[in-house]
């Protein structure tokens, strides 16, 4: 062994020690030491399953973020009974291929839900989601009802200082934020960020109260994605969230993936401005979350890769 | 005692009718399957209802035939009664006694003036006699808005249970749809008819029921009945005493058919092969034709003038009926064609309102006039309304109330027109951006406009509204919400947005835009 190595290793594995309760940040220190793992990528130009096969590969491979025995927690947009061609929905095709990523790294339970607007089993049938995550070894479980989500407080938020978040989510020991890109009537856009509020229970304080700073709000809740992963491959440009008809959609087959969610949005929207046009400003959970530090609308700072397949 | 063929039969079959409907009465899951629905469709009102001459033909047929095995089989409130009645028996049993029964007289004049007043109602188009007389829609009433409650936290507990163990194998239901007026009368009808059970048999059937009424007079003439044989009859009463319905004369030697629900429950009972279920002509007797002629001379006369009676007062009645506009009019289901067909047709059997999947059809009140008491309406509540192409309570109403509808028809189906307060928009008072309205419009009614800077406000295009609630249901301000659904009196077709052409990308020009 080179002394090099030795010291390296050392000091890796003291760093690891000392913090050993915090694997959060004992992981943050391996990525620290892999330069080749990025803060960001988009993958362009092929099927769902393939664009996270390159985006996860790229972030250090699904063990990085799920380890053995680990229970997950997959959190798509399925707000709408719509079918999958509307892109009101995140694509049941990613949604099967990270299930069973979760499930080759050894996840002891992989959990899908989302807190729809329609109803709740139609959007799940509907949008294909609970077929192509059950048939891949996910448990679909129900979000329709207020017996199953608890009060968590959110100190670092400005308005929303507390939600009644899923406890299938506060159980869970790694989560997957799986929004699709999406125009959206209300919030203007509906990407990361946005699909936090299908873990919560009364949305309507969002909407009574600042929606753009509510959304920002929640953002804040400890617990922390391990990666944000916006599914493009197929987005509505407009007449968002629920589209009205196949003729609001664009196939752009791109995957964008961060941990950083202000990150992922603001590259969301520039892939989105391709298509139609979107002031990012008008989306204003996006500047909020980044004055509450959750992330920066300043990609260029960041390690950002981008595929072309 | 000799083994009962007819009673078993009718048993099995009283149970194979039964058990089907009351499961799919309390099936909130929508899992039983919507064939089940025809159970529904056999009875006798929603039939007269709906105007099926080929189930009124059956049904006819059948009691003219057999008797009245309609209200032994089919009839789930009739069931329902000897239900009750076994249980109760089984208690007194461990007392020692049995519960007998003894010959009554017909109430002749309070049944015929109840079906006459049914009838005469119907013909005005006022249905609240029937809503409360007849044994399906009550029997629907009980099932639903008590024993599917049962059933609903019967499921919650086992979900509670199994969340314990991180098991998502059930999901959790909670009841909006019960009213405390919808509760009460279900009770009420459910104390009633297990009384009656319990002390006079089928007192209600053959003193209330205007079904049981109507069956009653056809069931006179049936060629198959129960004939006591009067060269072996010995008038012991052991037959008399089994008879639910009391309406076996063991001293005279007389069962009264009219009455008679074919249980067969005396027919294991004689010990000198007396009582027999056969062939007879009817009027072959002659104590059944003069069948004490002064009581049904004096109860003909009774009905005609008790009758005679309502007849003037029915018209005015019909007219407030029709005319009570209080401000507040209800929202019908879609496929209910209108107001006014609707009150026409509906009995309040509440089957619509277990299986809608959105828990919005809920019993009205008298707040809709009291031709309007207990029949659904909708109500929009937190992301509960109607689903855009939801056809549920059109494809299994047994009256014809809701006319079936295509998922397509549904879709642009105008049930009511939503009505944009400005106002108390949280857009317009707090100057934030909202848009849950607009958001959950399937139909994009209500379009997000250009309001201030990056804002916009909701707008209303009637045009292309259906009056689904999706707005209502969502809008995020309290007490009174900024958009609201107004019913429509006649339901209209809504016009639907045209779609798009669609543009290709140019799939090469893409980039990653950052």
């Amino acid at each position: 062994m080179k002394r090099r190595d030795f010291f390296k290793t050392s000091a890796t594995l003291g760093v690891a020690a000392l913090t050993f309760d915090k694997l959060q940040a004992a992981i943050e220190t391996k990525t620290m030491m892999k330069e080749t793992v990025s803060d960001m990528v988009a993958v362009m130009g092929g099927e769902p399953a393939q664009l996270l096969d390159m985006a996860l590969k790229e972030m250090g491979g699904i063990r990085k973020y799920v380890k053995k025995g680990q229970s997950v927690v997959i959190k798509p947009n399925i707000g709408w009974d719509k079918r999958p061609d509307f892109a009101a929905n995140t694509n049941p095709e990613l949604i099967k291929a990270l299930v069973e990523h979760c499930i080759r790294a050894g996840a002891g339970k992989v959990t899908v839900f989302d807190h729809t607007c329609d109803n709740w089993q139609k959007c799940y049938e509907n949008s294909g989601i609970r077929k192509a995550a059950e048939a891949a070894g996910a448990t679909v479980v129900p979000a329709n009802d207020e017996v199953y989500y608890r009060e968590v407080k959110l100190p670092q938020a400005r308005i929303l200082k507390s939600a009644k978040i899923h406890q299938a989510l506060l159980e869970a020991d790694v989560w997957f934020n799986v929004p699709v890109l999406k125009n959206h009537g209300g919030a203007q856009m509906s990407i990361a960020m946005k699909n936090y509020m299908g873990i919560v229970w009364d949305r309507t304080y969002f909407h009574a109260n600042n929606l753009q700073q509510c959304i920002a709000d929640i953002c804040t809740l400890p617990k922390k994605p391990a990666l944000n992963i916006v599914d493009a491959y197929r987005c509505m440009r407009k007449n968002g969230p629920q589209g009205r008809s196949v003729a609001d959609t664009r196939v752009l087959k791109t995957l964008i993936v961060s941990k950083d969610i202000v990150a992922a949005d603001t590259a969301a929207i520039g892939l989105f401005n391709q298509v139609q046009p979107m002031d990012i400003k008008k989306v204003g959970h996006i500047a909020n979350g980044e004055k509450l530090k959750l992330g920066t609308q300043n990609i260029d700072k960041l390690n950002v890769k981008r595929i072309k397949i | 005692m000799k083994f009962n063929t007819l009673k078993t039969i009718r048993l099995t079959l009283a149970l194979l009718f039964f058990t089907p409907l009351l499961l799919y009465f309390c099936d909130f899951t929508n899992i039983l399957p919507p064939l089940l629905h025809g159970l529904a469709h056999i009875q006798l009102v929603p039939a007269i209802m709906l105007g099926s001459v080929g189930i009124l033909t059956a049904l006819f047929l059948l009691t003219v035939l057999f008797g009245r095995i309609y209200c032994s089989v089919i009839c789930p409130l009739g069931v329902l009664q000897d239900i009750i009645a076994w249980f109760a028996g089984r208690s007194r049993k461990k007392n020692g006694k049995k519960r007998r029964f003894a010959y009554a007289k017909p109430q002749t004049a309070l049944r015929y003036s109840l079906l006459v007043a049914c009838v005469l109602f119907l013909i005005f188009g006022i249905t609240a006699p029937v809503l409360y007389l007849d044994p399906y829609s009550n029997f629907g009433r009980i099932a639903v808005n008590l024993f599917r409650p049962l059933a609903m936290e019967g499921n919650n507990l086992i979900n509670w249970i199994a969340l314990k163990f991180n098991n998502y194998g059930f999901y959790h239901v909670t009841i909006y749809t019960i009213t405390g007026l919808s509760l009460t009368i279900a009770a009420v009808a459910l104390t009633v008819v297990a009384l009656t059970a319990f002390l006079r048999g089928r007192l209600f059937c053959n003193a209330v029921c205007p079904v049981g009424s109507l069956l009653g007079i056809i069931s006179k003439f049936s060629v198959f009945r129960i004939v006591l044989d009067p060269s072996k009859c010995t008038s012991c009463g052991r037959c008399e005493k089994a008879c639910k319905s009391q309406c076996i004369d063991s001293k005279e030697k007389t069962a009264d058919t009219s009455r008679c629900v074919a249980c067969f429950n005396c027919l294991n009972k004689c010990k000198s092969d007396g009582i027999a279920y056969r062939f007879a002509l009817p009027f072959s007797r002659k104590q059944e034709l003069h069948d004490n002629p002064h009581t049904s001379r004096r109860s003909f006369l009774l009905t005609g003038v008790g009758a005679m009676a309502t007849l003037p007062f029915i018209p005015a009645w019909a007219k407030t009926a029709t005319a009570d506009r209080t401000k507040l009019t209800p929202i019908t289901p879609p496929g209910s064609k209108s107001l006014t067909h609707f009150k026409k047709h509906c009995t309040a059997c509440h089957l619509c309102i277990t299986h809608c999947p959105q828990q919005i059809l809920k019993p009205a009140g008298f707040n809709f006039g009291w031709e309007y008491a207990f029949k659904p309406h909708l109500t929009f509540y937190e992301s509960a309304f109607c689903n855009y192409e939801c056809t549920v309570c059109s494809e299994i109403c047994p009256n014809g109330a809701i006319k079936r509808l295509t998922a397509e028809e549904k879709s642009v189906t105008q049930i009511g027109i939503a009505r944009f307060d400005i106002e108390r928009c949280v857009v317009y008072s707090d100057r934030t951006s909202c848009g849950a309205c607009s958001e959950h419009c399937p139909t994009r009614a209500v379009k997000m406009e250009p309001y201030e800077g990056a804002l916009t406000l909701p707008r209303v295009y009637d045009e292309l509204c259906i009056g689904c609630g999706g707005c209502e249901s969502i809008c995020p301000v309290r007490p009174v919400k900024a958009i609201n659904i107004q019913a429509v009196d006649v339901h209209q077709t809504a016009k639907k947005e045209q779609d798009e052409q669609i543009e290709e990308v140019d799939g090469d020009r893409l980039d990653f835009g950052f």
